[in-house]
């Protein structure tokens, strides 16, 4: 093992001088903006300073290559000192801090992938970690490459127990690429952090979940210095930096005191404070440059990815989307060597097994942790390292909606699978039932949601949402059903299905998943009777195909049902009254769950909430009887 | 400090042939039915036996008795050995347990309140112990009662962070009433959980997090019983190694068998088996009887003492006035309590914790927990509890406010500095998707008032209406439009501005009411009229209000939100205005992920400013026009 050799005085003294001309970016930029967080940039003044001047090797002229070291602010609120370290750095110019926050300027009030140095947003506490355990997997058994993760987190987060699944994950998995700087001031938003510098109990906490510890002095740049060059040298553990820090350090008055959290300094006061600063600064014009990174990675090959072959499923066959995806999955594994999953221990009912039994090294097992799970799965697909693929019981999805919500501010392209939708579970009862998952990723902005409703579309729904850009969502089922598309059939996004139609049909209904299936046998049923009845499967429920929509509407004299295993707020039926809002002349009716349900056999349930297909056929004679 | 007493052989046989009995019963019951997870039961079942037939106090026909001890099963899935053991005690009858996880059977497939002795719903893991947290904090610092709470997770639900947020509650809360059984049975769903059996990684976890933790054989009923009557000055774990599926040598500590059903051959020989186990002992168990120290609570009409002290005009933000109201509230009821997440001064709570600083829990930035908390504090009529956040945090704990709906949890949260109001600090700040997520919580309503007055009144209405409530508040001042004296009602929309001539009516809430008002002063420059209406819930949402008035604007109406389009109050209005014929219905809301800026240029780009209506109200008129 290497000796540590200790940085020469020039240098220490050129760290100490960078950490408080961060500062003083800090405090400039904050008074020019009129809020933000100036004491929790100042107590991370050195940390930083010696993390980018020293630590990391990065190209500063191009954050984003592939080979630089990663580093990860969790504790977004201190975003001033991130973008004065780029600044110091050379990437942006020392004008624009004063623009931080400004509706012009994309230095925004917490860091967003805007700015090429940022890959995943933070602003949300407790989220950067997990999103670094991705990062740092994907470095690790992914690229095999020698690029390092830094991750730098606040006191008050630790509050959250997200950072304690990507703890528990980072040891599990031995990420001996990783390290997390806790600084520890002492001081939360409203109040003194619960464990305040009882630097002790972090230590324990960091050591019982596998992390090599060191306790430091977040100040002490030589410390540091020190401190993450074992880092370094740790094999098969990662490290936690346990930093003591005073919030506010270097502001006098300020320093350690409560009331200072998202403060700017006070006009009349910044220039005193900026002037103390600048008389500790000794050669001012020293500058430090990064070291720059092993290039021992490939850019990512961005050429879409396709099945090598068509889907195998022959109309009629039985089987449930959550198999489909699996085997779906499985082929893009086949087709693309980037192609990634994880689930967080239902793999055998989600059957991304599937997919690990053919490839076990691109199979991460998340345990059961959702939260943890989707920042690992926004970790790997950061710089387009991978293409992943989350998957677990979509009710659980609700767990990792902060997660999911902060996905589309970092433009991520992650792909979540959620299996065992709504009631047709059956038996387990409703804490299994997904029944607002289409409600929660209806309202993410950059998010596709797939729904289909056999093997074939669930094919190629896994291969369209491999290749689209944001957030996609796909919701399986449950029970086996027909495969009702052909091999060939091509899909879209944002492109229905009409899956049964004639000159006569009277009504049409829109159904996905088991309700599609619903529908159809309702279909059979009604044509019995001599009334026939349209059948759409809208295949995604965001975008939504509102022309194919409202010109069969139009065809079936006005007259929509929609019927859907979900809530009825937030769903498939208030998409199709968005999509049909403006249009006059037209009915709809909706079925849908309406309040808790509970346990059962799937086709009870059906029938007990009213979206089977009896309900579908007792709605359509209603249409009629008005 | 009081010595601890071995039980006797009898008693210990007696708790023994218990344990098996529940076992026999788990497989019968889960073979009978063809679903469960009769492993996870058999892991556990000399630690329930020890528990209800020792350990715990309780009047076991009374189950909401205050005085008596509570259990949580947060490994919901081993459903069945609950059900066993309230078989067991007579509560339940076999036949009963036989039909369960049927249609009309009230035992489902985890546990819900459906049955009594069940508190919260479980089913999704790592959430019991943060509601037993709320309830040790109740009995601790509220009731200053004696019974204890008891809460059993599986190993696998040790990788949920929310565990490990409660964790760090009980230990910095000195709960020392709270006793959390950990079932290490080594394997999980899919695969073995982590840690497998390194009970003492466990225990160093457990210890970092400020807790007593004692590792046992969890088949031993002795070590059992002693180590649950062990003294405590702390939370403590019990961290009991255990075999999953033990007694079915087939399955014991075997993979491949989670939530597998034994067939029905295997069944009878596995029973027979378990059953040759069962020794003669005449010994009958019972339960202990509670201490009864709780003192007696009444959460029935709980009102606002006065009327709110606003003056029209006067300008006042509604997180400000949230937290005022909560603190008058409490005031007169010594069962309000209020909670945050480190967020007290930007919520308003604040005010409520000068005022009460005995009925304030500062919970950290742990929403998952806080929820959590919550619910627990709020179980079995307890506690009326606000818990606040800002808006947009809730997303964090959506898991656990779905499980509060199951669980039919009587909690008020409020979501402080919603929407784009937030400015600078920029999107990750921003609750754009809260109603969206409320609106899909069946037992929910959601307040979102637009001033102070109304502000209180929803404070006063949520603490007196059943289910989950939301009430939305907003950071910037907005000025009081209504008088004092001014009636609130759930679903009761108001007519905040109307005329004869009125030709479009515009539906706001929050900041975009103050704008749509704004926006009425401009076009009635313009001799343009139109009727603005604030629905005051956004779920109910008073539909024939609505209906009503759009009617009388020919059937013209907007809807603008500080809210993404899905799920917010456009589509509430859609879904309630739908098939009404000759509306004209057009939606202004946030179409993209905002970024940071000052609020009043993120309301204009984002085009639900007062000119933004303006000009849709302008475009709406001249359509119709060019129509006829």
């Amino acid at each position: 093992m290497a000796d540590y050799h200790k940085p020469d005085e020039k240098t220490l003294q050129a760290l100490k001088d960078i950490a408080n001309k961060l500062r003083i970016h800090s405090i400039k930029e904050t008074c020019a903006s009129n809020s933000g967080h100036p004491t929790s940039c100042c107590s991370a003044a050195e940390l930083m300073s010696v993390l980018f001047f020293h630590t990391m090797r990065y190209k500063a002229n191009d954050p984003r290559n592939p080979s630089n070291d990663r580093f990860i602010l969790s504790k977004g609120h201190a975003a001033p000192i991130l973008y004065a370290a780029w600044a110091e750095a050379g990437f942006i110019k020392e004008s624009e801090l004063l623009n931080l926050r400004k509706i012009d300027s994309d230095l925004e009030g917490h860091p967003t992938p805007k700015l090429a140095f940022v890959d995943v947003a933070t602003g949300s506490l407790g989220q950067g970690l997990g999103a670094a355990c991705g990062m740092a997997y994907t470095g690790k058994y992914f690229d095999k490459a020698s690029y390092r993760v830094y991750c730098m987190l606040g006191d008050g987060e630790c509050s959250e127990g997200s950072v304690w699944e990507a703890m528990a994950f980072a040891s599990y998995y031995k990420l001996d690429n990783l390290v997390a700087i806790l600084d520890v001031n002492r001081l939360g938003q409203s109040e003194a952090a619960p464990l305040q510098h009882n630097m002790d109990t972090y230590k324990e906490r960091c050591k019982a979940f596998g992390f090599n510890t060191y306790v430091v002095d977040g100040h002490d740049v030589e410390e540091l210095c020190k401190a993450l060059w074992h880092a370094e040298q740790t094999k098969g553990k990662p490290t936690a930096i346990v930093a003591k820090t005073f919030k506010g350090k270097g502001l006098k008055g300020i320093e350690d005191q409560d009331n200072w959290h998202g403060k700017p300094m006070p006009k009349d006061r910044a220039e005193e404070l900026i002037n103390d600063l600048l008389s500790q600064i000794q050669s001012p014009n020293k500058p430090l440059h990064p070291q720059l990174p092993n290039e021992d990675v490939a850019l990512a090959d961005l050429t879409p990815i396709r099945l090598l072959t068509a889907p195998e499923y022959k109309i009629g066959d039985k089987m449930s989307t959550r198999k489909a995806y699996g085997v779906a999955l499985k082929k893009m594994g086949d087709a693309s060597p980037r192609v990634v999953a994880m689930d967080g221990d239902t793999k055998n009912s989600t059957f991304s097994d599937i997919f690990k039994k053919a490839h076990p090294d691109r199979f991460i097992e998340c345990f059961i942790a959702e939260q943890n799970m989707v920042s690992v799965a926004i970790g790997c697909a950061t710089r387009d390292r991978t293409v992943s693929f989350a998957s677990t019981f979509a009710a659980f999805f609700a767990r990792a909606y902060d997660h999911i919500r902060m996905a589309a501010i970092s433009q991520s392209n992650v792909n979540l699978v959620g299996s065992h939708c709504g009631v047709s579970i059956g038996e387990d009862g409703p804490s299994q039932m997904a029944l607002e998952d289409l409600a929660m990723f209806r309202a993410i902005p950059t998010c596709t949601v797939f729904y289909p409703s056999d093997g074939v579309s669930t094919e190629r729904a896994v291969e369209l949402a491999a290749n689209t850009k944001g957030i996609c969502f796909i919701r399986t089922s449950r029970p086996d059903t027909a495969v009702i598309y052909d091999a060939g059939e091509k899909f879209e996004v944002g492109k229905a299905k009409v899956v049964r139609q004639s000159d006569k049909d009277q009504v049409t209904i829109i159904g996905a998943g088991v309700t599609l299936h619903e529908a159809l046998a309702a279909h059979d049923q009604l044509a019995k009777e001599g009334v026939n009845i349209r059948v759409i499967d809208p295949f995604t429920i965001k975008p939504l195909d509102a022309s194919t929509i409202v010109a069969n509407a139009r065809a079936t004299g006005g007259k929509v049902i929609t019927v859907e295993d979900h809530y009825k707020e937030g769903g498939l039926g208030e998409a199709v009254l968005s999509a049909l809002g403006e249009e006059p002349g037209i009915v709809v009716h909706r079925l849908a769950v309406s309040r808790v349900p509970r346990s059962g056999k799937p086709q009870e349930l059906l029938d007990m909430f009213g979206i089977s297909a009896k309900s579908i056929v007792a709605a359509v004679r209603r249409t009629f009887a008005n | 400090m009081e010595d601890y007493h071995k039980p006797d052989q009898q008693t210990v046989q007696a708790l023994r042939n218990i344990a098996n009995r529940l076992r026999i019963n788990s497989i019968k019951a889960t073979t009978a039915v063809g679903n469960g997870h009769p492993t996870s039961c058999c892991s556990v079942a000399e630690i329930m036996s020890v528990l209800f037939f020792h350990t715990m106090k309780y009047r076991p026909d009374d189950h909401k008795n205050p005085n008596n001890d509570r259990f949580i099963l947060s490994k919901g899935h081993a459903a069945p050995v609950l059900y066993s053991v309230w078989v067991e005690i007579g509560f339940l009858k076999e036949s009963e347990l036989m039909s369960m996880c049927q249609v009309d059977s009230t035992l489902e497939g985890h546990p819900t309140p459906k049955q009594q002795f069940v508190d919260v719903a479980t089913g999704s893991l790592g959430q019991g112990l943060g509601v037993a947290c709320g309830m040790a904090y109740t009995a601790k610092y509220f009731d200053k009662s004696s019974y204890r709470v008891y809460c059993l997770l599986g190993d696998g639900e040790m990788s949920e962070g929310a565990v490990w947020e409660a964790m760090a509650f009980a230990s910095y809360y000195q709960l020392d009433n709270l006793l959390a059984i950990l079932d290490i049975n080594r394997l999980g769903q899919s695969d073995p959980a982590p840690l497998q059996h390194h009970v003492e990684k466990y225990q160093r976890r457990c210890e970092a997090f400020g807790w007593h933790a004692i590792i046992v054989d969890g088949h031993s009923v002795e070590e059992l019983c002693k180590a649950m009557s062990q003294p405590r000055h702390q939370p403590t774990a019990i961290i009991a190694k255990t075999i999953k599926g033990k007694g079915i040598p087939v399955a014991e500590d075997k993979m491949g068998w989670h939530g597998k059903v034994l067939s029905k051959d295997m069944a009878e020989s596995v029973m027979r088996d378990i059953q040759s186990r069962i020794l003669n002992s005449n010994k009958r168990m019972y339960p202990a009887s509670p201490i009864e120290d709780a003192p007696p609570v009444s959460l029935r009409n709980v009102r606002m003492p006065s009327a709110p002290n606003y003056k029209p005009g006067e300008k006042i933000a509604t997180c400000k006035a949230y937290g005022m109201a909560v603190a008058k509230l409490g005031r007169y009821n010594e069962r309000v309590v209020a909670m945050d997440v480190d967020t007290k001064n930007f919520t308003c709570s604040e005010i409520f914790k000068n005022e009460h600083p005995n009925r304030f829990i500062e919970c950290y930035s742990a929403e998952q927990n806080m929820v959590s908390v919550a619910t627990g504090c709020a179980a079995r009529e307890l506690n009326i509890v606000f818990a606040s956040g800002l808006a947009t945090f809730f997303t964090r704990a959506y898991d656990q406010l779905r499980m509060a709906a199951i669980s039919d949890s009587n909690i008020n949260l409020c979501g402080s500095h919603c929407g784009l109001s937030d400015g600078e600090d920029g999107p990750a700040h921003m609750g754009l998707e809260d109603m969206a997520i409320f609106r899909a919580i069946p037992t929910a309503t959601i307040f979102y008032p637009s001033d102070a007055v109304s502000t209180e009144k929803a404070v006063e209405l949520a603490a007196n209406t059943k289910g989950v409530c939301y009430i939305r508040t907003t950071r910037p001042e907005t000025a009081i439009i209504y008088n004092s004296n001014e009636d609130f009602h759930v679903g009761q929309a108001k007519v905040v501005c109307q005329n004869k001539e009125d030709q479009v009516t515009v539906i706001g809430a929050g900041m975009t009411l103050h704008e749509a008002l704004a926006a009425a002063e401009q076009l009635k420059k313009e001799r343009i009229h139109i009727r603005v209406i604030d629905p005051f819930t956004i779920k109910p949402l008073d539909a024939k209000t609505i209906i009503d008035h759009v009617r009388s604007t020919r059937g013209r109406v907007i809807t603008v939100e500080d809210h993404y389009y899905e799920g917010g109050l456009g589509e509430a209005v859609c879904s309630a205005i739908v098939n009404e014929p000759g509306f004209t219905f057009q939606r202004l809301a946030v179409a993209h992920v905002p970024r940071s800026g000052k609020m009043s240029d993120l309301f204009k780009i984002y085009g639900i400013d007062r000119d933004s209506i303006a000009q849709l109200v302008r475009k709406m008129l001249s359509s119709s026009a060019n129509a006829k």
